[in-house]
């Protein structure tokens, strides 16, 4: 998982690009890796471009990132989700929860417009 | 009149692709089988024999449909070969077809149709020739026609592209939406816009808006929504607090908790999105499985009986084994390799040390007599990976006949029918028998057909 940061439009936004795979085995470093991004900043975008595949685990932990990032008055908002992973966010009803987009500069852009933190 | 259907496999192989392990013309749409709804109509156009041609294995079918007594009309089944076209096929089917008037459906086509109009006099009185045509095939008419006049106007007759998954979901949505009175569906219809099935539960909460089709043995838990447009299999569970609506939710499917599908088709762990053609295996089971049919009873028997009969081999044949295998490969009349088969299991392979046997010497002759080339792969009789008589191993550098796999007929034995059959003389010969037996067999027959294995491995030069 590559993580940056990006202050393009004033406000420091953490983007994250996701692996191939989210799973049970590896849900808990991403639920690691973003404790660690919160201290950077508490908006962050997840960038799903690479993300082929994600079961409930992995959900789960996307999730749990989402409730933190919101405890801290920030947000987690998901860019360049696939077909087969938004399959799995419109079945779960994960999707309401999310603000998508289909790109990051675009989820980065949001930031600074509506719905900003 | 009679009707001879005409299917190619490669016709319908998208269908294959989407529903593995059904053939296409028993796939449901609207919970009834591609079949019934072809049959269903030949009988509204007056046929009182049809004959259903392709060039797969129709096995499945002929078990689904059997000899048609069930809607009154005469049903047999027959071959054809890729290349054949329909003229070919009338004049293979000539006997069939006699001197009556022959309506030919070409293709794998679903018909739209009206239960409510004559269709008997309105293609008594049509002339020979094509009758109606789409890009799937076509309804064509030979034999002269009756003299009898059709009164009214021609009846509602379409027929609608079915060449993907999207088409395929417009259509049932189609039927749902529009024309369920046009058809005969299975299920109770006590009120318009609904069919329910048999053994269907309903626990408290759950809304069912209409229009909706349930299958038989489903269970909806509570505080589930189906519908409006949800079309539901048999053998489905949907459990609390889902919602289904606009979708296909196809047999033997369990739809997990809180789950929302919306506009989408689920066939066991495979959910796909129709409009944009994307597809997902479901890896978490307690989201979307597969529901497994229990075993049979005779074919548990019969895995019964295999590794009974397995097992009392081993115990016969273990003293000669130790005793005479050490002298043969003293002799170099042993030679063995190891080869790696595809497993009965699905998706599992199980490595065996094939041994080949030279009847050059005594030992070798009561070696081959007692099949001690065969001892170790009993073992794979008993952990279920291989069954006692069964057809011909098939290698992992090998595939499996399509037909086999899909069917569920790849059962790998250590003796194989072909050996108990002394005709076979090629390999294809062999596929012929083995494919047979593994549609025809049970336990009884299994018993003789080892028996006559072991028997004709008597006369066998060597092995190999």
């Amino acid at each position: 998982m590559i993580f940056q940061l990006d202050t393009s439009t004033k406000k420091t936004i953490g983007i994250a690009a996701l692996q191939v795979r989210i799973d049970a085995n590896n849900c808990n470093d991403l639920k690691k890796a973003f404790s660690h991004w919160l201290h950077y900043s508490p908006n962050i975008v997840f960038d799903c471009s690479g993300l082929e595949f994600i079961d409930s685990s992995g959900l789960g932990a996307i999730v749990s990132c989402l409730r933190r990032a919101l405890e801290l008055q920030g947000d987690l908002r998901l860019a360049g989700l696939g077909p087969k992973v938004s399959l799995i966010f419109e079945l779960t009803k994960a999707k309401q929860l999310f603000s998508m987009y289909p790109d990051t500069s675009s989820a980065v852009a949001s930031f600074s417009t509506v719905g900003s933190a | 009149m009679k009707t001879i259907i005409i299917t190619k496999g490669i016709e319908y192989r998208w269908l294959r692709d989407i529903f593995p392990g059904r053939h296409p013309l028993l796939v449901t749409l609207c919970n009834k089988p591609f079949i019934e709804f072809l049959i269903d109509f030949c009988i509204l156009a007056g046929s009182t024999g049809i004959r259903i041609i392709s060039d797969e294995v129709m096995s499945d079918v002929e078990k689904h449909c059997e000899n048609g007594s069930r809607w009154g009309v005469e049903i047999s089944y027959a071959n054809l070969l890729p290349t054949d076209n329909v003229q070919k096929v009338i004049e293979k089917n000539s006997r069939f077809c006699s001197n009556e008037r022959v309506m030919v459906i070409n293709g794998l086509l679903f018909i739209h149709y009206d239960k409510r109009s004559d269709y008997r006099s309105f293609f008594a009185s049509l002339p020979v020739g094509e009758v109606i045509e789409c890009s799937n095939g076509n309804i064509s008419l030979t034999g002269a026609a009756s003299g009898a006049e059709h009164q009214e106007g021609a009846p509602p007759l379409s027929l609608p592209v079915v060449d993907g998954i999207d088409k395929y979901y417009r259509l049932a949505a189609g039927i749902l939406h529009e024309r369920l009175t046009h058809y005969v569906l299975p299920g109770y219809n006590n009120e318009p816009d609904c069919f329910i099935g048999r053994n269907v539960v309903l626990q408290k909460g759950v809304s069912v808006i209409k229009p909706v089709i349930i299958g038989n043995n489903v269970q909806i838990l509570a505080g589930s929504i189906i519908g409006p447009g949800a079309i539901i299999g048999s053998n489905v569970i949907i459990d609390r607090e889902s919602r289904v609506s606009e979708s296909i939710v196809m047999d033997n499917t369990f739809i997990g908790e809180q789950l929302d599908v919306d506009r989408k088709i689920a066939e066991g762990s495979l959910l796909i999105d129709p409009e944009s053609g994307c597809s997902l295996t479901m890896e978490d089971p307690h989201l979307l499985s597969g529901i497994k049919q229990p075993t049979t009873t005779g074919s548990a028997l019969q895995w019964l009986a295999h590794r009974i009969a397995a097992a009392w081999m081993i115990m016969i044949l273990l003293v000669p084994y130790l005793v005479i295998k050490p002298f043969l490969e003293w002799s170099g009349l042993l030679k063995t390799k190891k080869i790696v088969y595809h497993s009965v299991i699905p998706g599992e392979n199980v490595s065996l040390t094939f041994a080949s046997i030279e009847k050059k010497s005594v030992l070798g002759t009561i070696a081959l007599f007692l099949s001690l080339d065969r001892f170790t792969w009993l073992f794979k009789v008993l952990n279920g990976h291989f069954a006692l008589i069964g057809c011909r191993p098939v290698r992992t550098d090998q595939t499996i006949q399509a037909a086999n796999n899909n069917l569920g007929l790849y059962r790998p034995g250590v003796f194989s029918y072909s050996e108990a059959e002394k005709w076979p003389e090629n390999d294809i010969d062999s596929d012929i028998v083995d494919h047979y037996y593994a549609v025809h067999s049970n336990f009884i027959k299994d018993i003789s057909m080892t028996q006559k294995a072991l028997f004709n491995r008597i006369n066998q030069e060597s092995s190999i």
